[in-house]
């Protein structure tokens, strides 16, 4: 009852905090639809795409997991706000504790980026006409693809200390992301090396199973798809549950005085005096 | 059966690399007790209360909450604490009202429950005007207020508050300080606190101070006192020091404290011929003799070569 409460605290906090920062919130509306409506429209007139789809409509899916993606990280990553304001420190010390602010952070985060992918979609009709049927799986593929960028954002936040590094975090995680995913351009004509980054990252699944929804040609089976991202979340949430605080690691384990202090049990140089 | 100590340390402490922060915190707060944690900046206070608040881990030592022990029963001891961080713990997006429901609900509140504790901390911090209000629009007193109505919700049996007071106004201390008292009277709820302002911690059963990571006096502010001497002569001026190692050649002093624009001396006992060596002493801009208070012996037992 008491995690409960706490994960639902968190989540209501979060998502009241999303709804009152518009200037972010419509920064994230607007972007895919710059995307989808400037670019889209530019680059249909040069791009010849397999089974002779407008780039508009071969977009769509990607530019949908842009906005959930953009949605869940930053939002997840905003950890960092929190840490660095003491508001961390308050969640930290509550009876149900680290497991319960991790994922009440993901289940917002995840809200956040499904929200803002389904406002996307629903503009479907009038890029990439598809049936209702296409329209459902591309919800369940965009819960998974916001689980799983949720749980990214969260690892990337886990280390971090300072808001200044956020820029830097977009530039170096969130574009790269993007760019190699397949969500933007075909990963078909990438250099081999960068055809490998793209299959084994975790957005170019996500990309996949939306393209899967809208009937598009894909590179892996839906199964895989779902597989890959379950996988993501897991593996994250286990990260970020390793990296998050080392001080709240060692809950409920055998007293720490039996055995001598470990690498990872030092404390960190920035703790208060 | 007797109730446990609401805290009780034994050779608490803890290290940031190689830096000993905590060196060895011997500490017993009975259950209700008003316990002030004293010392200059980098003592050792903040990291005390971390590690008492379960936010930390210890590197040597036990430390248990009403029995149960900081690092194995970790949820059992939060149950029953209230924190006030250094910094103020407040989202400035929120409202204080939405922050003091966010707050219960880590506390594990809901439903009935929650809106009762949540109004009750309003009523208590007399926050009912500024419930509705953004946090980020309170002022620094204000804010506070908010804290220590977050602190107090779930009414815990041992508040930790670091530095609650600091940078506020006398009437936002008075605010805070007042409904700790009520806290304590009506719940006979425990209380450790740090401050700088020395007077906050007059009122405590037991003032522990700490310099250098360690625990340098642990007594009553009034037995604290009493060692610095019934009287304390303080003294300013070229012939300053030459006056204060003169009063030090006569058997009644008992501290000798080189200050920063000065000197303080504690006597005990006879004061006539303190006076009459005073009034004759060359070079001397300012003289007082007044009864020794806590930040005598805060600075006679914190001051690095006076321990």
């Amino acid at each position: 009852m008491s995690t409960a409460s706490t994960v639902y605290g968190i989540v209501a906090r979060d998502l009241v905090r999303a709804t009152r920062q518009t200037s972010r919130l419509l920064g994230g509306l607007v972007r895919p639809f710059m995307w989808l409506l400037l670019v889209g429209t530019g680059y249909n007139a040069i791009a010849r795409l397999e089974g002779g789809i407008s780039y508009q409509a071969f977009v769509f899916p990607g530019v949908v997991v842009m906005a959930s993606l953009f949605g869940a990280m930053l939002t997840a990553i905003a950890t960092v706000y929190d840490r660095e304001f003491g508001m961390l420190r308050l969640m930290l010390a509550s009876p149900a504790g680290m497991p319960a602010v991790l994922v009440g952070r993901a289940v917002a985060a995840a809200v956040v980026g499904f929200t803002q992918g389904a406002v996307v979609l629903l503009f479907a009709p009038l890029v990439a006409p598809a049936p209702a049927s296409a329209l459902l799986a591309g919800c369940g593929a965009l819960a998974l693809s916001s689980a799983s960028s949720a749980m990214l954002g969260l690892l990337v936040a886990a280390r971090l200390t300072s808001v200044e590094n956020f820029a830097g975090v977009i530039n170096v995680v969130l574009f790269p992301l993007l760019f190699v995913s397949g969500a933007l351009y075909p990963t078909s004509g990438m250099p081999s090396v960068l055809r490998a980054l793209a299959r084994v990252n975790p957005v170019t699944y996500q990309v996949d199973l939306m393209r899967h929804a809208f009937h598009q040609p894909v590179e892996f089976s839906a199964t895989r798809g779902v597989l890959a991202l379950a996988a993501t979340t897991i593996v994250a949430f286990g990260l970020t549950a390793l990296l998050f605080d080392p001080e709240q690691r060692f809950v409920g384990r055998q007293d720490p005085r039996d055995r001598p202090l470990t690498e990872t049990q030092q404390p960190r140089s920035d703790a208060p005096a | 059966m007797s109730t446990p100590p609401a805290i009780e340390t034994e050779g608490l402490g803890r290290d940031y690399g190689s830096v000993r922060a905590l060196r060895a915190l011997d500490l017993l707060v009975p259950a209700g007790a008003l316990v002030g944690l004293l010392g200059p900046n980098g003592a050792g206070k903040t990291t005390a209360m971390l590690l008492l608040a379960t936010i930390l881990a210890p590197s040597r030592g036990t430390a248990r909450i009403f029995g149960a022990d900081v690092r194995r029963e970790r949820i059992a001891v939060r149950r029953r604490l209230g924190l006030v961080f250094q910094e103020t713990s407040i989202d400035g997006l929120l409202t204080v009202e939405e922050n003091l429901r966010f707050a219960a609900r880590l506390c594990g509140l809901g439903g009935p429950k929650l809106r009762a504790a949540v109004a009750e901390a309003i009523d208590r911090a007399g926050l009912g005007e500024r419930a509705a209000q953004p946090a980020r629009q309170l002022s620094g007193g204000w804010r506070r207020l908010v804290d220590v109505a977050r602190a107090t919700l779930h009414r815990p049996d041992l508040l930790i508050l670091d530095e609650p007071t600091v940078g506020l106004d006398p009437e936002h201390r008075e605010r805070i300080w007042t409904i700790l008292a009520t806290e304590r009277r009506e719940r006979g709820t425990a209380v450790l606190f740090s401050t700088h302002y020395l007077a906050e911690a007059e009122p405590a059963d037991r003032v522990v101070l700490l310099a250098g990571g360690e625990v340098v006096a642990s007594d009553t502010p009034a037995a604290l006192r009493a060692a610095v001497g019934d009287e304390v002569a303080e003294m300013e001026g070229p012939g300053a020091e030459r006056l204060a190692r003169a009063l030090r050649g006569l058997g009644s002093v008992v501290t000798f404290l080189k200050t920063e624009r000065g000197f303080r001396v504690g006597l005990k006992g006879e004061r006539e011929a303190v006076v009459a060596l005073a009034m004759d002493a060359p070079g001397i801009e300012h003289l007082s003799l007044r009864p020794a208070s806590l930040e005598d012996a805060y600075f006679a037992r914190t001051r690095p070569g006076m321990r």
